[in-house]
């Protein structure tokens, strides 16, 4: 045996446990999952192959509804989450006394386990017990209780806004962490030079933050494009399935009704737009890198 | 040599006292709830020391998860020797051949109230024993009443006074007159049919058609969309429970409720009262949903005759009563008995949920019942958020139930 050849086989060797990995923890069910939308697997236990049949009874307005919502909800949330992260980012990194603290106190929503928070925004939501409705009472804003969660429209928002609550804390952490890895000697030049602090967060720190704002926005993107829990537990989906995005969706088609291969067809589609997405944020990671060694 | 014969004999007997326990087969109990009542759990010993070859193994799963566990066990191949399951299910269950038939006696049969058994039969066959019962009764709040200029020891018969006294309450208390529950949540489903059952309506019938779309039916989306204006804030935002703890805040007047609701009104200030369920125009009497959850025997589990013995045992009289409990549960009770006459004599609250069963009607059975309740759903919010017109609702849920029946 030459050189080659066993340096290739022991290649082989170290990378077997990761090609194990991936194969059973991820390309099967993968696999499985595409062979079984290509079935009518349900309770009953015949599973019979239909072809596109699966895809072709999901091809339909109702679905392209839930398509475009689960788009609006993603983009509405992730945009918040940067814009409000890149603030508090910026706040944490200001030189103020006790900032410590503040940066400690950012932490609650991403500590407290994600089904405890949404339960207590599920009541503070709540129009007859609930503190926000209380409040606008209170302050004479509305006339009567408000259930937030009653409406499709404010029902929308009140899960959007849940989500960027607990994602928030990720975000401004991240992004304080890239401010902080700006040299602050740039600042000096841009201060000695007369420019106010607007324009040296727009000309210094906005633009050498980039890259994290880009890389965030990405995974925050995949992250949020399948975010479950938010919506099942705040409304399941409803009121008359104004908050149903497509993993809830696939979730009550597959465990709901157990229409497994239905269900699996769903899921293939959100697969299909996760992979997009992954693939631009490949893409994107490929071009700052090659960007920063330029 | 010696030493070669005793080493033999230990070998054998550590592989007889291995292998004799693998012989007995357990009985598993995929239980709903946060813990085992303590009734069960006594019962549970008793059958324990008496089948010692076929203990019960209790795995108690939270409501929320429970049905989907018992099902997606039995899907995977490994079912669970029985489940805890709404008797909603069975049908679906059944036609799936997920589990065994539990056929009763006439005995059996008689024993319970009327109605009960056919919330656990389809095609004549039963699929499983009841063990927990509800009912519902109209509950109000006297105080509003009085506040109102209404008769406080008058509440609504019908649907038209109900909606009638929602109003005045409504209108002169600013109290919300009515609790609607019509959450994305089952007992939205349940709620509604407790009008349709009180308007001699039905969903499908023996036979297997679609009957929703009725005059009777008609009438009871519409009483919801008439009497949507005078409930609480957002009907779309709460469930049974939710409305219930309005009500025990005095901040609703009227709500259906079970009798677990009586006991917590016990705990509170409010002077209230309970009456049977309201009538439509075209009731023939007294009506109620019927809701029953079940034990159901899963095919596969190698102890099907074992578990059926044992559901019909933990279901059995002596114990269900003990299970009942007086009612601090909040399930009505199965079984007609001398102990729930005293029960009613006792306490005159428990009469409307008693005297509605002969005259209630079981929840529906379909095939895919997750699919009819998320019909229904979507048909309740509808009417209720004011996006379409009953009788359009109706209509297009009538035609939606096709696929599920």
């Amino acid at each position: 045996m030459d050189r080659s050849r066993t340096t290739l086989i022991f290649a082989w060797m170290l990378l077997a446990p990761a090609l194990l990995y991936v194969l059973v923890i991820v390309a099967w069910p993968l696999v499985e999952t595409v062979r079984l939308s290509f079935t009518d697997a349900s309770l009953k236990k015949v599973t019979d192959y239909v072809g596109w049949r699966n895809y072709t009874k999901i091809y339909n307005a109702t679905f392209f509804e839930v398509i475009v919502r689960t788009f609006t909800w993603t983009f509405f949330s992730v945009l918040l989450k940067m814009i409000i992260g890149t603030c508090g980012a910026v706040l944490l990194n200001a030189a103020v006394p006790g900032r410590h603290l503040f940066r400690i106190l950012t932490m609650p929503p991403w500590i407290v386990p994600m089904a405890i928070g949404i339960f207590m925004w599920g009541w503070m939501y709540n129009g007859q017990f609930g503190m926000i409705s209380g409040l606008l009472q209170r302050f004479g804003l509305v006339d009567g209780p408000v259930a937030f969660l009653a409406y499709g429209n404010t029902a929308y928002w009140a899960t959007i806004f849940t989500d960027v609550w607990i994602g928030v804390p990720m975000v401004t952490i991240y992004f304080l962490a890239a401010i902080q890895s700006i040299p602050k000697d740039l600042y000096e030049a841009a201060w000695t030079d007369g420019a106010s602090r607007w324009m040296r967060f727009r000309r210094i720190t906005l633009p050498l933050m980039a890259p994290a704002i880009i890389t965030m926005s990405m995974l925050s993107l995949i992250a949020t494009f399948n975010s479950f829990d938010i919506i099942w537990i705040l409304t399941r989906g409803g009121p008359s399935g104004e908050t149903t995005t497509m993993i809830i969706d696939t979730y009550q088609t597959a465990i709901g009704s157990k229409k497994y291969g239905e269900g699996a067809a769903r899921a293939v589609v959100i697969c299909i737009f996760l992979s997009l997405f992954c693939l631009a944020y490949f893409r994107v990671t490929r071009r700052l890198a090659a960007a920063d060694n330029a | 040599m010696t030493t070669l014969i005793r080493k033999g004999l230990i070998g054998m007997a550590l592989v007889c006292t291995t292998a004799l326990p693998a012989m007995a087969k357990d009985i598993s109990w995929i239980y709903c709830g946060d813990k085992i009542d303590p009734v069960h759990e006594k019962a549970i010993q008793e059958w324990d020391a008496k089948n010692p070859d076929n203990k019960v193994v209790v795995e108690v799963v939270g409501w929320e998860q429970c049905q989907d566990k018992a099902t997606t066990l039995a899907a995977a191949g490994s079912p669970a020797g029985i489940a805890y399951v709404g008797s909603r299910t069975l049908k679906e269950f059944a036609q799936n051949d997920m589990i065994v038939p539990v056929p009763m006696t006439d005995a059996e049969k008689a024993s319970y109230y009327p109605g009960i058994v056919n919330t656990v039969t389809s095609g004549g066959t039963q699929w499983g024993v009841p063990i927990a019962f509800s009912t519902k009764a109209l509950y109000w709040n006297k105080d509003l009443f009085k506040q109102a200029g209404l008769d406080p020891e008058k509440p609504p018969t019908t649907w038209a006074e109900e909606i009638e006294d929602a109003k005045i309450i409504k209108e002169k208390t600013g109290i919300p007159g009515y609790g609607l529950p019509a959450k994305t949540f089952d007992n939205t489903m349940h709620q509604f049919l407790h009008w349709v059952y009180t308007n001699n309506g039905e969903v499908i019938d023996a036979d297997g058609n679609i009957k929703l779309d009725s005059p009777q039916v008609l009438a009871a989306l519409k009483a919801y969309k008439d009497i949507t204006p005078y409930s609480e804030e957002g009907p779309t935002a709460y469930e049974q429970n939710e409305v219930r703890a309005i009500f025990l805040d005095g901040k609703v007047a009227m709500i259906q409720g079970s009798v677990g609701a009586a006991f917590k009104l016990k705990d509170t200030k409010i002077n209230w009262g309970v009456s049977d369920l309201p009538l439509g125009p075209d009731a023939k009497g007294k009506g109620t949903l019927l809701i029953t959850d079940s034990l159901a025997v899963f095919k596969g589990s190698g102890v099907e005759d074992k578990a059926v013995e044992f559901a019909k045992y933990i279901t059995s009289a002596p114990v269900q009563e003990a299970y009942e409990g007086g009612g601090a549960a909040g399930l009505t009770p199965l079984r007609p008995s001398p102990a729930v006459d005293k029960m009613v004599a006792d306490a005159p609250y428990w009469k409307p949920f008693i005297d509605g069963i002969a005259s209630g009607g079981p929840e529906p059975l379909f095939t895919d019942y997750k699919g009819f309740q998320n019909v229904m759903i979507e048909m309740v919010q509808s009417v209720v958020t004011g996006k379409a017109e009953p009788d359009a609702a109706l209509k297009k849920a009538a035609a939606a139930l096709e696929e599920y029946k």
